[in-house]
């Protein structure tokens, strides 16, 4: 074995137990029983279905009844009076389908994703607490809109550790802004997510080409060498922390140090695509000119999950059709359509769908009514997201929305019980998994969250 | 009764009815819209008789579409009408007396919703409508004859209950509490504080010891450490007069030219300063520079806010004394001026409101913690701001013309011209005769280009060719480049003189009042027009009257300047103290409405906005008076027992440990690595690279430059901002952002291990130290300690360095590295570290 590697985790194992966290369990509001490493793997509260999690955020709110939310009635009665609002019903210009065996309704936007129909739970009765886009996403990704909360990747990432310590255990590609949403709050920081690789707003720019993660080699010192280095910048910071006797931030500063330090091998290697066959890269539709960044993305996402991270985010943005509802649909579709069904099957061939939760939502859907002419406003009240692979019923629709899509009547599905049920997947009781802070024991899902169990397979 | 009470918008009643009455409130109106059976003909002489009469008698006033009124949204001249309901639901449900809101009104039972609104009916007629209802409401009127569903807009915001919110009432200067010690306190701020220490039973933590306190002032004030010397001599000064020895460092601070160049960057945060269109487009500012400029001038100069404000918004409506004068006033215009931009919009009128849209949601964040934009689709949710006030603001802007130049080009149609200023404005360099010709022949060039190319397109087509598809992607090529080329030639004289160019604001010539647009759509105007005003829940009692020949620009920034305007010395107030805590006494900076939180100390709060104004609104008077009292003073000394009660130190019982912005870790690594240049650099990066679209005719990696001076001149570019900055949380510069988010992530240490500009300046430290200073051994490292830390090493810390020198070298001995470059590369090593510890980044 190489004795750099040896010296490293001796150092970490020194590192974790020899400072800190003392000064944590000194304190009656700091969990006691610290694990020598925060992010070493941790036994659920039970048998887990989902082993990780990859997480499809779709920013801006995208319609669910031109998507996965069949609705007859609103194309019968299109045009006419909308029973709230006072604009008129407005039909879905894309026609739905039964798809699979199971025979899942599902409109033509997604050709590619039809095909795994008999894998995807749909849920139809999602609901959140506000139309408004900056507290909505805060919500879906960290329960609470109003106060800052540890996000849903964090809580994850602190319930069960993570499998290479090597890469973060929880990481963010391309993020928009908004650092909440992968943010630990109070919880330590070395929970947080890592961004990698920046939001992508031009879509003429180019250059896709380059390395996600920057700064992974030192242009002057050799890894011994810069080992040195790092064990002196380690016990300056740990004068430091002694000094401030508490003190997170600094204490997620040395991990983080460490994290780098081994990231410098482990990430060129994971995320390097170029080792992939062709044949993969055309499952995601890599050369495609629209599925191109997201496909990168979603195969970036399979290595991740496979290197053993946690918590993978995929991030797609400009779902907000007030206007131009049915080009904007086609083009974001279009993008993402072929990727993510190439994620699954991709998944499915390596056996790892079975306990990879992966999961499609926006942070609400759109009013059955238009909105200029072709465009759709914010509903909060009811909207679709789905789930695939990980312990739920494929070819399954969970809950419904009324005859028009305005609201979620049947086993509704609000955001804490949705939370709740993507923990029990992964073997967390929502109840049970707290940490206590100012005096309290907070949860992700507050004093709220009902456990989904009829799309539990 | 209130009549606007009544009309809580939908989604506002479920808030405060609850979710599971919203659910079944919308249940039911879903349920009263399917149609029903016919009716049979006793009902419908039973409603021709009773009910229609009524109707008409009581009714029809305010709910119909002859009437000309929707109160509440709600039209009861038509079947459908009645079913579907107003706002609060739907009025009549067939054989649910219980559910039938009209019957809820009409008895008069609910103070909330009593309807007619100035008498109630006749029990007989009462009995009517109960027996019309539980026989199925029997109706046989048709659909509204128009044939187009009605689209008029009803106010449903109460003012006067709005008002009471905390941030409305204006600020009375409190008086002084007393305090259990009143040694403790320095100024009236400390008597507040004090006051909140014993609510909350917390102990304030001692003074901080000079060292931390000096670095603490010197980055508050500056964003720059203090120099070792001045290190010491603020020691020795602060042991024989503490308060003299602030008060003379705390001026020499404020007279410093990086004050201007730490506060002005402050509010370019609010004022989402970049020098790019942002969005689909993202087309470079060339000019935005003289707005940043103009900021750090006016920082420095301590500008009063109120002025600050009125140029920002109607610098070019002011008189001026000179040229000079008149040129910073239209310059600070750009304010409204520099926000993103959809260039690619199609529909010129939409552009024109999206572009109003964000100069109001701008406008009304930074400078009154108030999210006005909010009402653009139907009143806002949560304030009390109806959407008339913000037709009202939009009118004012809409008046207004925003000129940001761009060039025209592929998916780019939106440009506009620039402001001309007086020749007392910087200039660029003059081309000369022979390069304004070359530019004139590439425009020639390119016009023929694309018109051949058209051609080509246009025969390709008629023989219908499949390849005519071919030239569009040239053509648009070619037109963009053409669009960068005329953009250029805009920018000079014919003979090659520059203009002098400014983003900014004009009035548009013919002001006019908006219309209200439903649910924002701009095509679904309203008849009805909203005389341009400011928000009604704000009254200051010295608004003037907007004339119709004027925009109303002015009066809107001095109703916004007013000293009784509660909000603006407030929100002031609240980020000064942001800007020298680390958190605000309303952490939401941004948001004084009811969404956002409330003050920690609201009368101190108070205090702080009345000062501001006594003080002619001078910030630095502020900053002084803050500065001067113990709080500024409290070490960041942990204490578990308040830590256990106040985790978020929201009491104030000590100082909070904060971590440098980007800019000032990146400007004190400079600084200490002897690599800073101190002053202010011709216009930017951006006006280099000129008129052109980030991605396509610029790379964006012309805009991710190393450059010696402080990162405030660095260009900051919508979507691709200087990584030195984006890694370390700049705020995305597309929206106003008064707080900086915190995040540690190995991204970050990696940058600190690995970045060129961390391994220069390591370097460039090292150089001074070893090289030009001559220092070896513990000298050495006592001087590069106190650069980065303000203080000597300790002996542990000097142990160590030692130690790590030595291992330094053995392990690069081992590696067969010559002991001259080995010994170089272990003391650049040593300053690296010294540059990446936490200690540098983290202010206690």
């Amino acid at each position: 074995m190489n004795p750099t590697l040896l010296t490293r985790r001796q150092s970490l194992q020194t590192l974790s137990s020899g400072f800190g966290y003392l000064a944590f369990s000194a304190l009656s509001t700091m969990a006691a029983e610290k694990a020598a490493n925060p992010l070493a793997p941790r036994q659920p509260h039970f048998t887990p279905r989902a082993k990780r999690v990859i997480f499809l955020s779709m920013q801006g709110g995208p319609s669910h009844v031109d998507t996965f939310d069949h609705k007859p009635l609103l194309t019968r009665d299109a045009g006419k009076p909308a029973p709230r609002g006072n604009a008129g019903l407005l039909g879905s210009p894309f026609e739905f389908k039964a798809h699979g065996e199971s025979g899942l309704m599902m409109s033509s936007l997604f050709p590619h994703l039809a095909a795994h129909a008999d894998d995807l739970c749909l849920i139809n009765s999602m609901n959140t607490d506000l139309p408004n886009h900056p507290q909505a996403t805060t919500q879906m990704h960290t329960g609470n809109f109003q106060f800052v909360r540890p996000s849903l990747g964090a809580w994850t990432l602190y319930g069960l550790g993570t499998e290479n310590d090597s890469l973060p255990g929880f990481i963010t590609l391309a993020p928009p802004n908004g650092a909440q949403n992968y943010g630990s709050a109070f919880l330590p920081a070395v929970y947080q997510g890592t961004p990698v690789g920046r939001e992508v707003r031009n879509r003429f720019a180019r250059g896709g080409d380059q390395s996600p993660v920057s700064n992974l080699a030192n242009p002057k010192l050799s890894p011994e060498l810069q080992r040195v280095q790092l064990d002196f910048v380690n016990g300056l910071n740990r004068a430091k922390l002694a000094q401030d006797q508490h003190h997170p931030e600094v204490e997620g500063v040395i991990e983080s140090f460490e994290l780098a330090f081994r990231m410098q091998d482990e990430v060129p290697r994971v995320l390097d695509l170029a080792g992939e066959p062709e044949s993969v890269k055309k499952l995601y539709g890599i050369d495609g000119e629209a599925t191109g960044a997201f496909a990168r993305q979603c195969l970036s996402a399979r290595r991740l999950a496979e290197a053993g991270v946690r918590f993978i985010q995929i991030n797609h943005g400009n779902w907000d059709h007030h206007r131009n509802l049915k080009d904007g649909l086609e083009q974001n579709c279009a993008e993402i359509d072929q990727p993510i069904a190439g994620l699954i099957a991709d998944l499915k061939q390596r056996d790892l769908l079975k306990d990879t939760l992966i999961v499609w939502a926006g942070e609400f859907g759109r009013t059955p009514h238009g909105q200029s002419s072709n465009g759709r406003d914010h509903n909060n009240k009811g909207y679709s997201i789905w789930m695939a692979g990980g312990g739920v019923k494929g070819g399954m629709r969970y809950g419904s929305t009324d005859d028009y899509g305005y609201q979620a009547v049947e086993d509704r599905m609000h955001i804490h019980d949705w939370h709740a049920t993507m923990l029990h997947l992964m073997g967390l009781d929502h109840e049970r998994l707290t940490y206590r802070y100012a005096g309290r024991d907070f949860r992700l899902t507050d004093v709220h969250g009902t456990v989904a169990k009829g799309l539990l397979a | 009764m209130d009549l606007k009470r009544l009309f809580l918008p939908c989604s506002l009643l479920s808030l405060l009815a609850g979710p599971a009455a919203a659910q079944q409130m919308a249940a039911t109106a879903m349920a009263s819209a399917e149609p029903s059976a016919e009716p049979s003909a006793e009902g419908i002489e039973f409603f021709e008789k009773k009910i229609r009469p009524a109707l008409v008698k009581h009714c029809y006033e305010c709910h119909s579409t002859e009437g000309g009124k929707v109160k509440g949204g709600l039209l009861l001249d038509t079947r459908e009408g009645s079913l579907v309901g107003g706002d609060s639901g739907p009025a009549v449900v067939p054989h649910q007396p219980q559910e039938s809101l009209l019957l809820t009104a009409i008895h008069y039972e609910d103070g909330d919703l009593e309807m007619p609104p100035k008498y109630r009916l006749d029990d007989a007629v009462i009995a009517d409508f109960e027996a019309w209802i539980a026989m199925g409401a029997p109706d046989p009127r048709e659909k509204a004859t128009t044939g187009k569903t009605p689209q008029l807009y009803t106010n449903t915001i109460d003012l006067e209950k709005g008002r009471e919110h905390w941030a409305y009432q204006t600020p009375q200067k409190p008086a002084v509490p007393a305090v259990a010690d009143p040694a403790w306190g320095r100024n009236a701020i400390d008597a507040y504080v004090a006051e909140g220490h014993a609510k909350a039973g917390v102990t304030p933590a001692p003074d901080a010891d000079p060292r931390s306190l000096l670095r603490r002032l010197s980055f508050d004030l500056t964003g720059l450490p203090p120099a070792p010397e001045e290190v010491e001599r603020f020691v020795s000064a602060y042991a024989e007069n503490a308060d003299s020895a602030l008060g003379e460092t705390v001026a020499r601070l404020l007279a410093s030219e990086h004050y201007g160049e730490r506060w002005g960057r402050h509010w370019l945060d609010v004022a989402r300063y970049a020098e790019s269109s942002g969005k689909e487009v993202n087309a470079t500012y060339p000019y935005a520079w003289r707005y940043r400029d103009y900021v750090i001038d006016a920082f420095n100069a301590d500008k009063p806010f109120d002025r600050f404000l009125v140029e920002q918004i109607a610098g070019d409506l002011l008189p001026a004394e000179s040229e000079a004068q008149r040129a910073e006033q239209l310059v600070a215009t750009g304010f409204l001026a520099l926000g993103t931009k959809s260039l690619n919009e199609q529909n010129s009128r939409q552009f024109r409101f999206d572009l109003v849209d964000e100069q109001i949601d701008t406008m009304s964040q930074a400078f009154l913690a108030t999210t006005a934009a909010c009402a653009r689709c139907h009143d806002h949710k949560f304030d009390p701001i109806p959407m008339s006030d913000y037709y009202a603001l939009a009118g004012i802007f809409l008046s207004s013309e925003t000129l940001y130049g761009t060039p025209n080009g592929q998916q780019s149609r939106r440009a506009t011209d620039l402001i001309d200023l007086p020749a007392a404005a910087k200039a660029l360099p003059s081309l000369s005769l022979g390069e304004i010709l070359d530019l004139e022949y590439q425009r020639d060039v390119l016009n023929e280009t694309a018109e051949d190319l058209q051609a080509k397109a246009a025969e390709a087509r008629r023989k219908g060719d499949d390849d005519a598809q071919r030239f569009v992607g040239r053509i648009l090529f070619t037109r963009t480049q053409l669009g960068v080329v005329e953009g250029k030639l805009l920018e000079y004289t014919k003979e090659g003189s520059p203009r002098r160019l400014a983003m900014g604001m004009r009035e548009s010539g013919e002001p006019f009042d908006s219309q209200i647009l439903i649910r924002g759509e701009e095509e679904n105007a309203t008849e009805e027009r909203v005389p341009r005003g400011f928000l009604q829940v704000v009254k200051t009692g010295d608004e003037k009257p907007i004339p119709a020949d004027e925009s109303g620009r002015l009066q809107l920034a001095e109703w916004m300047a007013s000293p009784e305007n509660p909000l603006t010395a407030r929100v002031l107030a609240n980020r000064v103290w942001l800007w020298l805590f680390g958190e605000g006494l309303v952490p939401t900076v941004d948001n004084f409405g009811t969404t956002g939180e409330k003050p920690s100390h609201p009368e101190l709060l108070d205090y702080l906005a009345v000062r501001l104004v006594e003080l002619d609104w001078s910030v630095k008077d502020l900053i002084r008076e803050i500065t001067a009292s113990r709080t500024y003073r409290m070490a960041a000394t942990f204490d578990a027992a308040d830590y256990e009660k106040d985790p978020e130190n929201r009491s104030l019982w000590r100082a909070r440990p904060r971590r440098l912005d980007a800019e000032s870790l990146r400007d004190a690594t400079l600084a200490v690595s002897g690599g800073l240049e101190a002053g202010r650099p011709e216009g930017s990066v951006v006006a280099k690279a000129g008129v052109g679209f980030i991605g396509r005719t610029i790379p964006e990696a012309t805009f991710d430059v190393e450059m010696p001076h402080r990162s405030i001149y660095l260009p900051i570019v919508r979507g691709a901002v200087p990584e030195s900055l984006a890694l370390f949380d700049f705020s995305d510069p597309s929206l106003t952002a008064g707080k900086r988010e915190i995040t540690t992530v190995p991204s970050q240490a990696l940058y600190l291990m690995n970045s060129p500009f961390l391994v220069k300046a390591a370097e460039d430290f090292a150089k001074q130290l070893y090289g030009d200073r001559g220092l070896r051994g513990a000298d050495l490292a006592r001087e590069a300690f106190y650069r980065a830390f303000s203080r000597p090493p300790t002996e542990a810390e000097g142990a160590e360095t030692k130690a790590f020198i030595e291992q330094f070298l053995a392990a690069a001995k081992a590696e067969g590295m010559p002991e001259d470059e080995a010994r170089l590369l272990a003391l650049t090593s040593f300053c690296q570290s010294l540059l990446a510890s936490a200690e540098f980044r983290y202010l206690n």
